[in-house]
């Protein structure tokens, strides 16, 4: 009779933490995606607001 | 003032929240429910165990990044026959997503590949497509932001945008066209009627329509800051040109 071994590492469960990277990953870009725009979307309207005082500060030519 | 005001509009009305604000809160109860489908409710795969269900997010991110090419490639289409400056936004927007979209089929196609392949990379005919995919679009925001001109940018970008989706169906196509290690389609047109289990094609759907929701709501994230990056050079422009 064969004596089978069954090598750990051919187990499905030994691939979890596989499975877990491909969804850190997959947040990690998805939300690191969107902090960068609402990053830049909140710099830019505070760059907006500080030009907007200086044109209000200047006249009109005319 | 015009154009803090238009910012403003996006805000929404009377109290009421904005459709990108709705858009989010739709996306993210859709991720929650997403997730408990892809970890309660889908069975597990008898071969490849619970690391099969990286597909439940890897297939339709893949899915979501043809989409917005295709999105792409219909607004460059739009630009360079009107010439109107919304159809470039859209383009613009959505090859960014895009870019973002197929990064993440690249990434988790490379990670689930560890295990059941035991390589993390092969130059096979749908890895090597999707790479062709990913430089392609990284070329057209390069384009948009090394042309001489915004105007000429966004002429180029557009060609290239046009030219490029070529790439697309031979990224689908390339496992049926050549001798290839990655799994046969599920979905389209060359999939087979009992390719997937029934509950796994319906939590596959729920999150096609997840990230489908995502998309949506990532471009009107990115069409908003490219609406605040003009007011922005509308503002620098006018302060020039009274001396400031």
């Amino acid at each position: 009779m064969l004596d089978f071994i069954l090598l750990s590492s051919h187990l499905p469960s030994s691939n979890l933490p596989y499975l877990f990277a491909a969804f850190a990953v997959s947040w990690v870009v998805l939300f690191g995606y969107l902090f960068y725009v609402n990053r830049r979307q909140h710099e830019m309207k505070k760059e907006i607001a500080r030009l907007q005082n200086v044109l209000d500060q200047t006249p009109e030519e005319e | 003032m015009a154009n803090t005001q238009s910012m403003e509009r996006s805000g929404g009305l009377g109290g009421f929240p904005s459709i990108k604000t709705i858009l989010a809160l739709i996306t993210g109860v859709m991720m929650l429910v997403d997730l408990y489908f892809i970890f309660m409710v889908a069975p597990t795969d008898s071969v490849l165990g619970h690391v099969q269900r990286v597909f439940y997010f890897h297939v339709p991110i893949a899915i979501v990044s043809f989409l917005a090419f295709f999105v792409v490639f219909i607004s460059s289409l739009g630009y360079l026959i009107k010439r109107t400056p919304k159809w470039d936004a859209v383009a613009h927007a959505s090859a960014e997503v895009g870019v973002v979209f197929v990064t993440l089929a690249l990434l988790t196609g490379i990670i689930w590949a560890r295990p059941v392949w035991n390589t993390w990379w092969t130059w096979e005919p749908r890895l090597t497509t999707t790479m062709i995919l990913w430089l392609i679009y990284v070329a057209y925001l390069m384009v948009r932001s090394y042309a001489p001109t915004q105007s000429k940018g966004a002429i180029y970008a557009a060609v290239v945008g046009i030219i490029g989706f070529v790439d697309v169906p031979i990224v689908y196509y390339s496992v049926v066209w050549w001798r290839s290690i990655h799994p046969s389609p599920v979905v389209g047109p060359f999939a087979q009627a009992d390719a997937l289990d029934g509950t796994m094609a319906l939590v596959l759907l729920f999150s096609l329509i997840t990230f489908l929701f995502f998309f949506t709501y990532m471009v009107a994230e990115r069409m908003e800051l490219r609406n605040t990056e003009e007011a922005l050079g509308r503002i620098r422009f006018t302060l020039r040109r009274r001396g400031r």
